[in-house]
């Protein structure tokens, strides 16, 4: 059953990666590469079910977060095209 | 037990792969920004959520158990906070979403004579 | 089973840079690097190299689209066309890695255990690790242990990098912010 789910999050991740290369707006992007992070974190939990070494999950710990201030960046530099943007300095 | 945990588990991940190809489906195949952030969210919680359930049946009561509670935790708690952030940035970029009558041709963003 | 997922993995990782290659808007090619950082560390996760994985992640997903961003913000970002024909370059770029891949033909199959590089230092790695540094990992009792030399050296080194950034994009908001003030104080 193990197999079973990697091969569904495989064929997930072929999906979101074509929606990255395809997406026509930034956010397309975003949005898939978001999915890509958090479906690796699940492909890693199922793999280290699958080789009985489930020690691999504080890499998808490291990876949720990671995940998380990435795509949280971009969106701030997208929104306000500068990473350090204080909202006090503008008035 | 055992079987009964190894069928409890089985059901729990089949359940979460079921919504994990769901959610990337819709990711692939709906037409518009916003809509396609449904499908994201459909797969951080039902698919991670079911998946790790069963994963965490599987590993019993160890320390295995609590780091995928913290996963879940996690990936339960930013990911759909990410995909609203992602589509409150899509709209003060004023990137219009696809309703309805504009397939039909008769909304407001296309070239209708009901406008 | 792993086989399987290393080949759809690195499909994968050819697309996305088949991808990146064509794409004409760099913040779209930050977004797709910062995807290639994922799958690569899930092909390092399936070939068994974890702490590899880790830094992978964390350098090429995180760290580094937050680094091309604020280089971005200093740029424009759309790339421009191309001045000159590609097919030249496209020809040499081919060439050189058909001669890298011929070159690597000849090496023995990968994870032989009596290859000529298996049979000077690494019998002593593994026979002597635990009983000489206490850590059960060998990988981790070379780079710190062995050669903790070569890891002191990549630490100055990226920490030193990491001060050259942070001086260049700090340094330029404040002298933006210095002309802004002079230019008000002048009206």
């Amino acid at each position: 059953m193990f197999a079973g789910a990697a091969a569904a999050i495989l064929v997930a991740l072929a999906l979101a990666v074509l929606r990255a290369i395809k997406g026509p707006t930034v956010f397309d992007r975003a949005l898939a590469g978001n999915t890509v992070g958090s479906l690796a974190i699940l492909l890693l939990a199922v793999f280290g079910f699958l080789t009985g070494r489930p020690e691999f999950l504080d890499i998808g710990i490291t990876y949720g977060l990671l995940n998380l201030i990435g795509t949280l960046a971009v969106l701030k530099f997208f929104r306000h095209g500068d990473l350090a943007y204080d909202p006090e300095e503008e008035r | 037990m055992a079987l009964a945990i190894d069928v409890a588990s089985g059901l729990l991940i089949a359940a979460g792969s079921f919504f994990i190809l769901v959610g990337a489906l819709a990711l692939f195949r709906l037409p518009d920004v916003y809509t396609r952030a449904h499908g994201t969210s459909i797969i951080d919680t039902a698919g991670a959520g079911f998946l790790i359930l069963g994963l965490m049946l599987q590993a019993g009561f160890t320390l295995v158990t609590l780091k995928l509670l913290f996963l879940l935790a996690i990936s339960f708690f930013t990911l759909p906070v990410i995909g609203h952030a992602l589509a409150r940035a899509a709209l003060h970029e004023k990137i219009a979403p696809k309703l309805a009558e504009d397939r039909r041709g008769r909304g407001r963003n296309s070239a209708g004579d009901g406008a | 089973m792993e086989s399987l997922i290393n080949m759809v993995l690195l499909t994968l990782l050819a697309a996305t840079t088949i991808a990146i290659v064509g794409q004409r808007s760099l913040l779209g090619v930050v977004i797709l690097a910062s995807v290639y950082s994922f799958l690569m560390a899930s092909v390092m996760i399936v070939l068994d190299a974890v702490d590899v994985a880790m830094t992978e992640a964390s350098v090429g997903a995180a760290i580094s689209t937050v680094l091309l961003l604020g280089a971005l913000h200093l740029t424009k970002t759309r790339e421009e066309a191309p001045r000159h024909g590609r097919l030249l370059p496209l020809l040499l770029c081919a060439a050189v890695g058909a001669m890298l891949v011929w070159g690597t033909l000849v090496l023995p199959p990968f994870g032989t255990p009596d290859a000529v590089i298996h049979q000077h230092v690494v019998p002593r790695y593994i026979n002597e690790t635990v009983r000489e540094t206490g850590s059960p990992n060998i990988v981790t009792a070379v780079l710190a242990d062995y050669r903790g030399f070569d890891t002191l050296g990549e630490t100055t080194v990226i920490f030193i990098a990491g001060i050259g950034v942070m001086l260049l994009l700090g340094g330029l908001r404040r002298r933006d912010r210095a002309q802004d003030s002079a230019a008000e104080d002048q009206r």
